[in-house]
């Protein structure tokens, strides 16, 4: 029961109690009177009237006061808790984006203006705590290229060094590949913060997607070659998005590549683009261990790793479906993976048609 | 051949300088825009290694006065900041390439040697290295007198490896000629494609595709 039902109901409640008390008090005093004044007549007459006029009184007096009640109540709490629902739909709307649209106050001072003025300072403080959050990593990120620039081209330095033992041109070879992925994780870092703040813009343009989706196939078969993985191309509709090339160039390659590494031996991976309703649907499937439903919705957090038992098995920066997501969400579309445990791993991308493109599909 | 890298962060500056050094360049140093700006229009130069982030003018601002100045000496642009748009600005402006940092020193070296010789380059249209033969017309690729199937990717970057044969290709280098990527895909594609061409046109000695760790790939007749 909603509060203004609530409400409501206690008002017309009361108004009927106390309707049904005045109306009894004042006939009582009345017949009061009356009786001492007709004293001389038959009494028991006059006693029996008496009731039935003030039950009779009553309905009349507290059907419709207890109505109007309702009706005006109702009304009245609409009217004031209106700035609830307000508040309500705003807070639904609400994410890390849009923090900066306060709410509109009536500025009347009652408690809603005052529950509002304080929402939208909250808002206001978490806006500004993500700003200081985006500009921290946007800037750790860069100051980080500094110095592993420095370290890289030190350390490549010294291995040219003449008479450097085989022990530590080793050492210096390992140190330059965990060189080589924390550069891969500053580089995706700084593309996901920049991201967040707004600054990555892309280039659209009318892009054959199937003929990305059989490139990327192309890539996907030399990188499973070395995993003995069969790579299968299921369907190819011909299908033009409105898209960044080297962006979704970038997708592609990241799902098929994480359905190679998370796969099991002689595993598959079944690509497939399917032309559905103004849609472009990618379907990535891989056989494999497949992700515990616990973890299916975490799989596009940021160094996410589903099991932690493979984490030292398979390389990669752990950003790669967060990239992923980031590129399909930047191009208006949907990504969702879909996973049955100790089976299979599909992740199914939706991006809109392009209409010219499917217009000049159609000519004869 | 003469060098200008300009460049504010000193020990950055310094390996640079060092390594083209190792290479037989003649290297001039510079650690901020109008200073460098002043050496690059007074004195001649075979390529410039320009850094976007500059105190006093900053290397787009540099890049785009020279050019303006009808100065044509080929110029590499560096950038801690790496998005795709500034690498499309810089280009745009003039400038013959762009490596974001943190690079591999001899990723840029290569490019830089790349730049200084670019405009003596001949486009040969039959490569060759040891047995191994190449012709751009007809696209096709022999070892020995047999010849190799190739896929368009493969056949891509062995021509691009043998374009410059004994020299030392980035993987950054390799992603943009042969696939075309501006971004780091953060897989490990440019090395199973050449353990894979590696398969095709090494199973014969002498091995000709070598990997130098921790800096790209190089072909050559022997280690």
């Amino acid at each position: 029961m909603t509060i203004r039902t609530r409400l409501t109901l206690w008002y017309a409640g009361i108004l009927c109690v106390s309707t049904l008390l005045i109306a009894g008090l004042s006939y009582r005093e009345f017949a009061l009177e009356k009786s001492s004044a007709s004293k001389q007549f038959g009494s028991e007459e006059a006693e029996q009237d008496w009731w039935e006029d003030v039950v009779q009184i009553s309905i009349l007096c507290a059907i419709p006061a207890t109505l109007l009640g309702l009706i005006g109540g109702w009304w009245l709490m609409s009217k004031s808790l209106s700035p609830v629902a307000a508040i309500t739909e705003a807070a639904k709307r609400i994410n890390d984006r849009n923090l900066r649209e306060s709410l509109p106050r009536t500025g009347n001072g009652d408690e809603l203006d005052k529950l509002t003025e304080v929402f939208n300072s909250m808002t206001e403080r978490l806006d500004a705590s993500f700003q200081r959050i985006r500009e921290f990593t946007l800037h750790a990120s860069h100051e980080l290229k500094t110095p592993l620039t420095v370290m890289q081209g030190e350390l490549e330095t010294a291995l040219r060094e003449e008479n450097l033992s085989e022990p530590h041109h080793e050492r210096i070879l390992n140190q330059l590949d965990e060189l080589q992925r924390l550069t891969k994780i500053v580089n995706g870092l700084t593309l996901l913060t920049k991201a967040d703040a707004g600054q990555v813009q892309l280039k659209k343009e009318p892009l054959r997607l199937d003929e990305l989706v059989r490139e990327s196939y192309d890539d996907a078969r030399i990188l499973a070659h070395p995993h003995g993985l069969k790579v299968h191309l299921q369907d190819c509709d011909e299908v033009t998005v409105l898209a960044d090339r080297h962006r979704l160039r970038q997708l592609l390659l990241n799902l098929t590549d994480n359905a190679i590494k998370y796969n099991s031996a002689n595993g598959t991976v079944d690509i497939g683009l399917l032309r559905k309703n103004g849609h472009a649907e990618i379907t990535i499937r891989n056989s494999g261990a497949g992700i515990p439903p616990e973890s299916v919705s975490r799989v596009f957090d940021r160094f996410f790793r589903g099991d932690e038992s493979h984490n030292g098995e398979v390389d990669g920066c752990g950003l790669g479906l967060s990239i992923a997501q980031w590129i399909v969400v930047a191009h208006d579309g949907t990504i969702e993976v879909s996973s049955e445990p100790k089976k299979s791993t599909v992740v199914t991308v939706r991006l809109a048609a392009d209409s010219r493109g499917s217009l000049k599909d159609f000519q004869p | 051949m003469r060098v200008l890298v300009v460049e504010d962060e000193k020990k950055t500056a310094a390996f640079i300088g060092k390594a083209l050094q190792a290479e037989g360049f003649i290297v001039e140093i510079s650690h901020n825009g109008s200073d460098g700006l002043l050496l690059a229009t007074t004195s001649p130069f075979d390529a410039l290694i320009l850094d976007i982030m500059l105190p006093g003018r900053d290397g787009l601002s540099v890049l785009r006065q020279l050019r303006e100045k009808k100065n044509s000496t080929p110029i590499l642009l560096l950038s801690a900041r790496g998005d795709v748009n500034e690498r499309v600005d810089g280009l745009n402006a003039g400038a013959d390439d762009y490596l974001p940092k943190p690079f591999v020193l001899a990723e840029l070296v290569a490019r830089v040697r790349a730049l200084a010789r670019r405009s003596g380059e001949s486009r040969a249209t039959l490569l060759q290295v040891a047995d191994l033969t190449l012709d751009t017309i007809t696209r096709r690729a022999l070892r020995g007198s047999a010849p190799l199937e190739l896929t368009t990717r493969e056949y891509r970057l062995l021509e691009f490896l043998m374009r410059v044969p004994g020299r030392i290709c980035g993987r950054m280098a390799i992603l943009e000629n042969v696939w075309d990527y501006n971004f780091d895909p953060g897989t490990n594609i440019v090395d199973v494609y050449i353990r894979r061409l590696r398969e095709k046109i090494d199973t014969i000695e002498p091995k000709l595709l070598h990997t130098i760790r921790g800096a790209g790939y190089m072909i050559k007749e022997s280690r």
